[in-house]
C-alpha cells in the first residue's frame, strides 16, 4: 500500500462504516412500507378513456404528466447542447466499412426505421411510444455513422438543427394553441387528443433519434449555412 | 388581464426563446436580449396576478393533483421569480457584452444564449411546481444547464471543475429522487398539497426526510458540503458565477424550505439546531477562507459558501420574522453577489486576470466597476440601508425574541469577517502594484450593469416593507409549528 493510501485508510473505513447504516437504515424503511401502495393507478385506469390513448404508460407521459415529458425533452436538448459546446468540429479519421458492418448495415436500417416506426405507432395502445421509437431510430443512426456515413453539409446547418428541436417545438406549438383555443396548458379536447399525442410523439421520435444518434457522434457537426 | 395564464407563459418564453437562439445562433444575442426583457414583462404580469387575486394554483392538463401536475403561485414563489427576472435580465444585459468581444468571441456566445435560456426556464418552472416529481425535472433540467454554463469557459480547470460539479448535482438530485419515491409509495401522491394533509411520521419518511435533504443540501452547497462550490463558481466565466451564485444554489435552498415548511413539519428541533449550527460553521469558514484567497474570483466564491449559511440561521429559530430575514438575506445576497462576480469579470477583463494584490490601481482606471465592488460589499457586510442590513436584522431580532441570542453572535462575527475581505480588496484596488500591466477598455454596459446590481442590493434595504408585505401573499410560513 502506498503512503497516501495509508494515509486514507481511517477516511475509507469512516466511509464504509456510513455507507453501511446508511444501506441498513434505508433497508429498513423499506421493509416497513405497506406491501400494497395505494398509487394512482386507480385514477389512471379511471380517465383512461378521456386520455385518447388505451396504453396506461402513454397516457400519464403525454397526457397526465404530459409537462414532464416536455421538461424531459428540454432536458434531453440541453445535453446536446452541452456536448455541443465542449467540443467543435471532429476530427475523423476512419477506415472504409468492413464487409460484414457494411452488409449488416444495409439490411439493419430499414428495418430498424420500421420498427421505430411500428413502435411509435403501437404506442397508443400497447408497450411503446416516443421514446423507444426514439431509440431504434438512434440505433439506425448510429449504424450509418459507424460506416462512416455522415449528413451531407447541406443538411447540417439549419435543417439538423430544426429536426434536433422538431419534438419539443411541436409540443410547445401544441400546448400554445390549446391555450389560445381557451384551455388549460397541454389540456387536449379529448377528441382530438389520440391524435395530439401521435402528433407530438411523431415529432418527439424524429428528435430523440437524431439527438441520441448526434450524442453519440460527440460534436458538432462542420457548420452549415 | 385576469384570465392570462401567466405562470405557463413565464415557462414557455424562455424555453421558447433558448429554442430560437439554438435555432438562429448569429440572432441569439437580439433574441437572448427580447426574450429575457419579455420574462421581466411576463413575471410583472404574474406578479399583479398574484397580488390582485392571491396566491393562484393552476391544473396542468386540466387534471389537477393527484393524477396530473399543479402550478402554485404564492408570496414566496413571486419574490423568487422577481429575483430571478431582474438578476437574469441583468446578467442577459452584461453577457451581451462579455461575450461578444471578450476572449470568448462569437463561437461561445452562441453556446451560451441557449443553454441560459432553459436555465432560466428551469428556474422559472421550478419555483412554480406545487408536485415534487415535477421538481425534480426542473433539478436536473437546472443541473445540468449549470454544468454545460462551468464548462463554458474552457480549459482544463472549467472542465474538471464542470465535471465535479456535474457529478455532485447528479448525487443530490438521486437523493432526492429516492426521497420521492419512499414519499409516493407511502402515500400515493407527488403533489406537496395532498403530502401534507396525508404525511405522518414512518420509518420511511423519516428516510425520504433525510434523503431529500441531504440531496439538497449538497446542491445547495452547506458547509461541509461545499467542496464543489468554489472551483465551479471561480472557474466559469464571469456572468456565470453571477447566475450560480445568485440563483443556482437558492433553488435548491427554496425546494428545501418548502418541503421543511409543508411535508416535514414535524421535524424535530435537534435537525433544526443542526442546519443551523452547519449554518454558522459555513459563516466562519466561508469568510475565514474567503480572506486567505488571493484570486478575486475565488474569493468570492467562499464568500458565497459564507452568505449561504446565513440562510440556515432561521431553521433554529422557526419564526416568521426568521424566515423573512433569510429570504431577505437570499434576495440581496442575489442582487450584491451578481455586481461582485459582474465586477471581478470586469477587471478580469480589463486586466487579463484577477490576482488580488496586483489589481493596480483599479479604481482610478474602472471607477464604476470598483464603486459596485465597494458597494456590494456594504451589502454582504451587513451596513445599513443595504438589503443585506434588514435581513441581518431581521435574524437578530428573531434569535433575540426566541431566546436564542448566540446566532446573533455568528451574524455580528460574520459581517466583521466579510468587512475584513471587502476592505483587504478595495485596498489593494487603490495601491500601485509592482508589476503593471497591459489593460485594454471594459464595454460601458458591463460596468454599468455591475453598478445598478450593486445599487439595487442597496436599495433592497429601502424597499423592505413592500417586499416583505408580497412575501405574505399566501401565507406561506404560517404552516410551521413554533410562532
Amino acid at each position: 500500500m502506498t503512503e497516501r493510501g495509508k494515509k486514507q485508510l481511517p477516511f475509507r473505513l469512516l466511509l464504509v462504516a456510513l455507507l453501511f447504516v446508511l444501506t441498513a437504515g434505508l433497508g429498513y424503511a423499506v421493509l416497513t412500507l405497506p406491501s400494497q401502495a395505494p398509487g394512482l393507478s386507480n385514477p389512471v385506469v379511471a380517465n383512461l378513456e378521456a386520455s385518447g390513448v388505451s396504453n396506461p404508460v402513454t397516457a400519464v407521459l403525454l397526457n397526465f404528466r404530459a409537462y414532464d415529458t416536455l421538461l424531459e425533452l428540454g432536458v434531453l436538448l440541453l445535453a446536446l447542447f452541452g456536448v455541443w459546446s465542449l467540443a467543435a468540429v471532429p476530427e475523423c479519421r476512419e477506415s472504409p466499412p468492413g464487409p460484414v458492418l457494411d452488409g449488416l448495415s444495409r439490411l439493419l436500417v430499414p428495418w430498424l426505421i420500421l420498427v421505430a416506426g411500428y413502435l411509435l405507432w403501437a404506442g397508443a395502445h400497447a408497450p411503446g411510444g416516443a421514446f423507444q421509437a426514439g431509440s431504434v431510430l438512434a440505433a439506425a443512426g448510429v449504424l450509418l455513422l459507424l460506416t462512416g456515413w455522415r449528413l451531407d453539409t447541406r443538411f447540417s446547418g439549419l435543417p439538423l438543427r430544426m429536426s434536433l428541436v422538431a419534438g419539443l417545438g411541436v409540443f410547445v406549438v401544441v400546448a400554445v394553441v390549446l391555450i389560445l383555443m381557451g384551455g388549460r396548458l397541454l389540456e387536449y379536447p379529448p377528441s382530438f387528443a389520440g391524435a395530439l399525442i401521435l402528433l407530438i410523439e411523431a415529432a418527439a421520435t424524429l428528435s430523440i433519434g437524431m439527438t441520441l444518434a448526434a450524442l453519440f457522434l460527440g460534436a458538432r457537426p462542420e457548420a452549415g449555412p | 388581464m385576469s384570465d392570462i395564464h401567466w405562470p405557463v407563459i413565464v415557462i414557455l418564453l424562455p424555453l421558447a426563446g433558448g429554442v430560437a437562439c439554438f435555432l438562429w445562433p448569429r440572432r441569439s444575442v437580439l433574441l437572448g436580449l427580447l426574450t429575457a426583457l419579455g420574462v421581466v414583462a411576463c413575471v410583472a404580469g404574474l406578479g399583479w396576478q398574484v397580488v390582485e387575486q392571491g396566491a393562484q394554483r393552476y391544473a396542468v392538463g386540466g387534471w389537477g393533483a393527484p393524477l396530473g401536475i399543479d402550478l402554485y403561485a404564492d408570496g414566496l414563489s413571486l419574490l423568487m421569480l422577481t429575483v430571478t427576472a431582474v438578476v437574469g435580465l441583468g446578467i442577459s444585459v452584461y453577457s451581451s457584452g462579455y461575450f461578444e468581444r471578450a476572449r470568448y468571441g462569437q463561437d461561445r456566445a452562441r453556446h451560451f444564449w441557449p443553454v441560459w435560456m432553459f436555465l432560466w426556464t428551469a428556474l422559472n418552472a421550478l419555483f412554480l411546481s406545487a408536485d415534487i416529481f415535477n421538481l425534480y425535472v426542473t433539478l436536473e433540467l437546472l443541473g445540468l444547464a449549470a454544468v454545460v454554463l462551468v464548462a463554458l469557459a474552457g480549459g482544463a480547470d472549467a472542465v474538471s471543475g464542470a465535471m465535479r460539479y456535474l457529478l455532485v448535482s447528479l448525487l443530490g438530485s438521486l437523493f432526492y429522487l429516492l426521497g420521492v419515491a419512499l414519499l409516493y409509495h407511502s402515500f400515493g401522491s407527488v403533489d406537496i398539497a395532498i403530502l401534507a394533509e396525508r404525511v405522518e411520521p414512518s420509518p420511511a419518511v423519516w428516510a425520504a426526510m433525510g434523503l431529500m435533504i441531504a440531496g439538497l443540501l449538497l446542491k445547495t452547497a452547506l458547509f461541509p458540503l461545499h467542496f464543489w462550490l468554489p472551483s465551479a463558481h471561480a472557474s466559469a466565466p464571469a456572468p456565470v458565477s453571477a447566475l450560480l451564485s445568485a440563483l443556482v444554489v437558492k433553488a435548491s435552498f427554496y425546494i428545501l424550505l418548502r418541503l421543511w415548511l409543508e411535508i416535514f413539519p414535524f421535524a424535530n428541533a435537534a435537525l433544526a439546531q443542526l442546519l443551523g449550527l452547519l449554518g454558522a460553521a459555513a459563516v466562519f469558514w466561508g469568510g475565514f477562507q474567503a480572506l486567505r484567497q488571493t484570486r478575486l474570483k475565488m474569493l468570492i466564491a467562499y464568500s458565497t459558501v459564507a452568505q449561504l449559511g446565513y440562510l440556515f440561521l432561521a431553521f433554529p429559530l422557526a419564526s416568521i420574522t426568521g424566515w423573512t430575514g433569510a429570504l431577505y438575506m437570499l434576495l440581496s445576497h442575489a442582487a450584491a453577489k451578481t455586481a461582485m462576480f459582474m465586477a471581478a469579470g470586469n477587471t478580469l477583463y480589463f486586466g487579463g486576470h484577477d490576482r488580488i494584490a496586483d489589481l493596480d490601481r483599479a479604481v482610478q482606471r474602472m471607477p464604476l466597476t470598483m464603486t459596485a465592488f465597494a458597494l456590494a460589499g456594504i451589502s454582504i457586510m451587513g451596513l445599513p440601508p443595504s438589503g443585506g442590513f434588514i435581513a441581518k436584522w431581521l435574524l437578530l431580532e428573531a434569535a433575540i425574541r426566541s431566546g436564542q441570542w448566540w446566532w446573533g453572535g455568528v451574524l455580528i462575527l460574520g459581517g466583521l469577517l466579510s468587512a475584513a475581505w471587502v476592505f483587504k480588496v478595495v485596498g489593494y484596488a487603490f495601491t500601485r502594484s509592482e508589476a503593471p500591466h497591459e489593460a485594454r477598455a471594459v464595454p460601458a454596459t458591463m460596468e454599468w450593469t455591475a453598478l445598478l446590481m450593486a445599487v439595487l442590493a442597496i436599495l433592497l434595504g429601502l424597499f423592505a416593507p413592500w417586499l416583505l408585505a408580497l412575501l405574505e401573499i399566501g401565507s406561506p410560513f404560517n404552516r410551521e409549528n413554533a410562532g
